[in-house]
């Protein structure tokens, strides 16, 4: 009897995105699978973000579709699935750090039931917030607001969590604390699709990852994978991307 | 918080957010200096016209807090929403937008309505604790022996909230299609003189161009000034306040293709214009001021109610005429609501009527009903309605020499008491000019020294 494959958690299939004349995305494909570390790698202006806002729904795609978990994921729909984190907002910044976290926690009072969310508490000493928890948001340095940010992503209980360029603004030490952090998350039912202009961090962060350039899609897989694709019989992150672009 | 509804959630944010706005606390500061100006001139001039310190009084049954008081305090609010207040508004969206809350909230279980209406509730209590210099003006008003007629305040205090709800959808709306702050701004403002505009072009040329001018915030402030309520006003002016959220909430709503944007736009506008012509539709109008200013006495509306075809006035009097004001208010304004129709064509052709050639019938109204016509030059009431019974072939009710009509019980609006009031504003000044600003301050300081 053979055994069914269950579907990705998330696949996205010819999905373009132009803006005015040029394209950022152009017939990107790829798929998410359940409880993977799923990195996106690709030099600025590649189309990483533009690729997010397109899965969020925060951005109309010209064409192409989503599904999740082998369902047509419409865009307005999508939030019920997933969450992205964007990367360089300061949201509310008159308001106390505490505050905005219990606002986050309040708003996802009801999840789902997809997995179980950590309390602020745990949150906080994770990423070492405690100090700041009264600090309004808009004092905060880009580290301490990039910490601010993750968790609350990691607040929200969507069973898939994309955030965008999670490490930037970090310290050594931050980022590797921060990627231990978030390599526990998919421990606790969670997907995680990050995007990661440090190929380094990416090389030691993702279980598989998808090589984003000119808003293609131009190589996906574990990092031997990538490798044979590229045809190299050793080489890091860097070298591979090079000799697939 | 567990147990706490996510909508309550939403609201605290949007106080929060209100209270961090340095426009709010700006508003707040000037809305007290600038209504007490606004009391404290009007209780001068009250006074003065009640003859204070022995000097020659007006007649006391002109004497009316509506117009001597109420109206000017107030005035002070009409200034504050058109200028402070929509940067208020504006800054409760464009500061989620610039800083990427928008997006994360766009993500979150609740809906853009949800959260638009917490915003305009948020907008509205914020309003009502900046009318607190308004409410003390009442307070010290009464405390100075003043009249107060609780249907024409709460009827003016209904018009500035709904001045208040027009403004908010306006600028909300211009912060939501905007790219930022600024353009919202300069977009709202630009609405604002657009319908000063439109009030000053439409002003006594009759037709759809003043029914439409007529729904201005300005018109339709006045009218509420004037002691009258009209259904029309309400209906339309609440319409086009939510329709300015509807519009936000099509544009905030993330992820549509500006082509699906514009189509719903367009198709709100179609809804909106459908309701406004039915708003406009409504014929009902209440007149609550003390003195029923707005109506002809009981006799007289007896009288005219006998009337059953619709009434056609054409009037040779240019928009810069005093006349014209008069006739419209007190003669036109007033049959429009007791009889089934009144349509009215003003055929002067220039603007202040002193260049009208010799043929043109300047200074002439006509009355055409049932096939009759009549000529009058008159504006004044008796005249005009002595004219219309004649022309409708309707007995015109009794008057005694006196010029009051005898139904029982009745009194003509000029003979009503009048409320003269001869104080000095004691005390006012201290509270606007120095106290409410120094409270403001030391709250202000006070909240953002904690937060910081």
């Amino acid at each position: 009897m053979p055994i069914e494959t269950p579907p990705p958690l998330l696949s996205a299939k010819a999905i373009s995105k132009r803006f005015g004349p040029n394209f950022a995305l152009r017939n990107t494909a790829f798929s998410v699978r359940e409880n993977e570390v799923l990195g996106l790698i690709g030099p600025n202006g590649s189309g990483k973000t533009t690729l997010f806002e397109c899965l969020a729904g925060l951005l109309p795609t010209d064409s192409g579709e989503v599904a999740f978990r082998g369902r047509a994921l419409a865009p307005a729909h999508r939030k019920q699935s997933l969450f992205y984190l964007p990367d360089g907002i300061r949201p509310w910044a008159a308001q106390p750090v505490y505050w905005i976290l219990s606002f986050f926690e309040a708003l996802y009072t009801k999840p789902s039931g997809h997995g179980v969310r950590p309390s602020i508490t745990d949150l906080a000493a994770a990423l070492k917030l405690e100090a700041l928890m009264k600090s309004r948001v808009g004092s905060l340095s880009k580290g301490e607001a990039k910490r601010v940010l993750l968790a609350l992503g990691l607040l929200t209980p969507h069973p898939l969590l994309l955030l965008d360029e999670p490490f930037d603004g970090l310290d050594f030490r931050q980022t590797r604390d921060v990627m231990a952090l978030l390599r526990s998350v998919p421990l606790a039912g969670r997907t995680l699709f990050v995007s990661i202009h440090q190929l380094v961090d990416a090389a030691r962060m993702c279980d598989r990852l998808v090589l984003l350039s000119r808003g293609q899609v131009v190589g996906e897989g574990t990092l031997p994978e990538l490798r044979a694709q590229a045809g190299l019989a050793e080489g890091g992150l860097e070298e591979i991307f090079l000799a697939l672009t | 918080m567990p147990g706490v509804p996510r909508f309550a959630w939403l609201l605290s944010k949007e106080f929060r957010e209100l209270l961090a706005s340095r426009a709010f606390w700006l508003l707040l500061l000037m809305i007290g200096p600038l209504a007490g100006h606004g009391f404290i001139t009007a209780v001068d001039i009250y006074a003065e016209a009640s003859g204070i310190h022995g000097g020659p009084a007006a007649l006391s049954q002109g004497l009316s807090p509506l117009d001597g008081m109420l109206v000017p305090t107030f005035g002070a609010y009409d200034l504050a929403v058109t200028l402070l207040f929509p940067f208020v508004a504006i800054r409760l969206i464009s500061a989620e937008k610039a800083s990427g809350a928008w997006k994360l909230m766009l993500q979150s279980p609740a809906s853009v309505a949800a959260m638009l209406a917490a915003k305009c509730i948020a907008l509205l209590a914020g309003w009502l604790l900046a009318w607190t210099p308004g409410f003390a003006a009442l307070v010290l008003w009464k405390l100075y022996g003043g009249s107060l007629y609780a249907p024409e305040v709460l009827n003016l205090l209904l018009g500035h909230l709904l001045r208040v709800v027009l403004s908010a959808g306006v600028a909300v709306a211009a912060a939501a299609i905007a790219t930022g702050a600024a353009s919202a701004a300069i977009a709202t403002l630009g609405f604002i003189v657009g319908t000063w505009a439109l009030d000053f072009i439409a002003a006594g040329r009759g037709g759809w161009l003043q029914k439409l001018a007529s729904y201005t915030p300005a018109s339709g402030l006045r009218i509420f000034e004037q002691g009258l309520l009209r259904g029309s006003t309400v209906a339309v002016t609440l319409t086009l306040g939510i329709a300015g959220f509807a519009l936000a909430g099509i544009w905030l709503t993330e992820g549509r293709r500006l082509s699906t944007r514009l189509v719903r736009s367009a198709g709100l506008a179609l809804l909106l214009a459908l309701t406004l012509w039915g708003g406009s539709l409504l014929r009902g109008t209440w007149d609550v001021s003390e003195n029923r200013r707005n109506s002809f006495p009981v006799a007289d509306e007896a009288a005219l109610r006998q009337i059953r075809q619709p009434l056609a006035v054409t009037v040779f009097l240019s928009p810069e005429d005093p006349r014209l004001m008069d006739l419209d208010r007190n003669i036109l304004g007033k049959l429009s609501r007791i009889l089934p129709a009144v349509n009215v064509t003003y055929a002067a052709h220039t603007r202040s009527g002193l260049f009208e050639a010799a043929g043109d019938h300047y200074g002439e109204v006509w009355y055409h009903l049932a096939g009759r016509q009549a000529m009058s030059r008159s504006t004044t009431e008796p005249i005009v309605l002595d004219t219309l019974y004649q022309l409708a072939r309707v007995p015109p009710p009794v008057r005694a020499e006196t010029g009051s009509v005898t139904a029982a019980g009745e009194f003509p609006a000029w003979r009503t008491a009048g409320h003269p009031l001869a104080v000095e504003p004691r005390g006012a000044a201290w509270l606007y000019y120095a106290l409410w600003p120094l409270a403001v301050v030391a709250a202000g300081w006070m909240y953002f020294r904690i937060r910081s």
